[in-house]
């Protein structure tokens, strides 16, 4: 069971890409020489779902080896990427623990954010570190209540999630959160996901 | 003998240069293909100061090709392809050369004074190793190595076999010729040496390690379950105690519950081994019976996972016939009817307990209830079509309206597999 990264989204009307406030990922599983693309993919990816991620709603969106979920709570938004494994539930409970953490940390101050954050939140990277076991978030499950009342929305791909028209493909090659690099390490992987390899 | 496109000396500089690095390196444990772009990145993350200087490669960010610390080799793609073409060319000219004269030298070279025992051989090795490095299904190449290596005497040779594997699995995990070549080695080592346990446990370390990174790899998952073949009865038990974590953090593989299926058949087989080694059946009983109650718990735990509920249908099946059955000396005929006893039948209503427990979908959608029901309906059927007479118990003891609930549970979402259950 494995939460990959966690992120705190500022999702509003008016700017066309939510900005990022809080962001905690760990890579250490994943090849040496592919750390840096997984951090700048999520980061895309946390975007491109957040952006989609309607206020009061709640959805989960399989990509590749992972599961994204978002919450959007009020404009103030919540990723996480966890594996097939992390039970639903007790990943939206933690997305929830992480917005209520976030506003009494830093009240509405995101509300006029502008631009991404660079500052490491504490309590974010403790959280990735802490959740990685599901118990751990089933004991927040005790106290939230409000977690049974509302529905999630399930896309099995991200294509679900985008709009009519609009392709995986060119949302990569045009975000300028992917680098060169991780542009190549895309189409790479999306020919050598399935079980033969021809170089 | 045959020319390349150009004099021997001239070209060939950067194969040479991979060459070099991995020579001077044996202790590289990762290979990768990286973006041209990358390098600076790479020397900034791994903490390089600008004084460190391959001193083979100008400090020029254009024509970086090879990135070498902490054991890592990164290969640019810019000469990729090229690389790969020209180490191709030089094996197959190498392995020409080894093939037409073995390991000796030739006429010429020997009065040249310029042959120096082992080259052939040598040059094989060293450039067969350079391409599987770039393209690991490369056959030829495989096959080469296997040659020189079934001559050698030295356990060794073998084990350093493995590492160049494992080196190269780092980059291809999904590499079938790779995987086989680990199965040959290993016959090899258990043919010629004795088979040190060590190393399948190692084996066995190595797949559950790399399982967790490459997702679906079903070429590893098979490797795992290969090495049981090599396993005694009390290497088997400490697999299934070891890889048990591992399965219940990992609840949506099916590969690593089909693994411990594997391990589980194996202590099964031993139950009737003639000449007085048998397993002790009261020991295989207890472990069953643990994993029949793990599962459970587990199944409750992660509501609607299918892996979870397969695994589930071997456990259950094989403990009505080997376990719960009255004691049998030898092993059970298949298609031989199973006759009722008290405790298949304690055995059957928990089971249906379970079953009517998971058909209650509560009106959220958080959890998979919906699937939890499919997968407990699609298993209690599974299980009677096994063992027609069971089909009487559970109708019986669920009544009517809910066996309705159940096949209907299963027609809406899987129809033909409802067709195929029922079907006599």
């Amino acid at each position: 069971m494995k939460i990959t990264a966690l992120l705190v989204l500022k999702c509003a009307p008016e700017t066309s890409d939510p900005v990022i406030l809080a962001n905690a990922s760990d890579v250490s599983h994943f090849g040496y020489f592919q750390r840096s693309s997984v951090k700048e993919f999520v980061v895309f990816v946390g975007r491109t779902v957040a952006s989609r991620t309607p206020p009061s709603q709640r959805q989960s969106v399989q990509h590749e080896e992972y599961k994204v979920h978002a919450y959007n709570r009020n404009g103030l938004c919540a990723v996480g990427f966890m594996d097939d494994h992390y039970p639903v539930r007790s990943a939206f409970s933690l997305l929830n623990q992480v917005l209520d953490e976030y506003q009494k940390s830093f009240g509405e101050a995101w509300r006029s954010a502008k631009e991404d954050s660079s500052q490491p939140w504490p309590y974010l990277t403790e959280a990735l570190n802490k959740f990685q076991d599901p118990a751990e978030a089933d004991k927040l499950l005790k106290i939230q209540r409000e977690l049974d009342e509302t529905k999630i929305i399930l896309h099995k791909t991200i294509d679900s999630v985008l709009a009519r028209g609009e392709k995986l493909d060119s949302l990569v090659e045009k975000s300028s959160d992917l680098s060169m690099a991780s542009q190549m390490f895309y189409k790479q992987a999306k020919k050598t996901n399935s079980c033969c390899t021809i170089l | 003998m045959r020319q390349g496109p150009c004099s021997e000396e001239g070209c060939f500089t950067v194969l040479k240069l991979f060459e070099h690095v991995l020579e001077s390196d044996p202790l590289i444990n990762e290979v990768g293909f990286i973006h041209p772009s990358q390098f600076n990145l790479l020397d900034e993350e791994a903490g390089s100061s600008s004084v460190y200087q391959n001193e083979l490669q100008p400090n020029n960010e254009t024509s970086r090709k090879f990135w070498n610390q902490d054991h890592k080799l990164g290969i640019s793609t810019d000469i990729l392809v090229q690389l790969c073409k020209d180490a191709k060319h030089v094996f197959l000219l190498a392995f020409e050369e080894y093939k037409r004269h073995g390991n000796a030298c030739n006429e010429s070279q020997i009065e040249n004074f310029s042959c120096s025992p082992g080259t052939p051989e040598i040059e094989v090795m060293r450039h067969s190793q350079a391409v599987l490095l770039l393209s690991s299904d490369f056959g030829t190449a495989w096959n080469a190595r296997k040659l020189i290596l079934s001559k050698k005497d030295q356990l060794s040779a073998f084990t350093k076999e493995l590492r160049l594997s494992e080196l190269i699995l780092s980059n291809s995990p999904k590499s079938e010729s790779t995987w086989s070549h680990r199965r040959w080695i290993i016959k090899m080592i258990s043919q010629r040496f004795s088979t040190p346990q060590v190393i399948i446990t190692k084996e066995s370390e190595l797949v559950e390690s790399i399982g967790e990174r490459s997702k679906m790899n079903y070429r590893a998952w098979y490797h795992r379950c290969w090495l049981v073949s090599y396993m005694a009865i009390e290497q088997v038990i400490q697999e299934l105690n070891k890889s048990k974590r591992w399965a219940g953090l990992h609840v949506a593989d099916s590969s690593c519950f089909h693994y411990r299926r594997r391990l589980m058949l194996k202590i099964l087989e031993s139950l009737y081994v003639k000449g007085g080694n048998a397993y002790d059946k009261s020991e295989a009983r207890k472990i069953w019976k643990e994993e029949l109650d793990w599962n459970k718990e587990l199944v409750e735990r992660y509501v609607g996972r299918e892996a979870l509920w397969l695994h589930r249908r071997f456990l259950s099946l094989n403990w009505i016939i080997y376990f719960a059955c009255n004691d049998l000396d030898v092993s059970p005929e298949p298609g031989e009817s199973i006759i009722m006893n008290e405790e298949i039948a304690i055995f059957i209503d928990n089971e249906i307990h379970l079953l009517e427990s998971s058909m209650i979908v509560p009106d959220t959608k958080f959890e998979d209830f919906q699937a939890q029901a499919l997968h407990a309906g699609v298993y209690m059927l599974w299980l009677t079509k096994k063992i027609p007479e069971l089909w009487r118990m559970v109708e019986e003891k669920l009544g009517t309206e809910k066996v309705k609930c159940v096949l209907s549970t299963i027609a809406q979402e899987r129809p033909s597999l409802l067709h195929h259950l029922v079907n006599v």
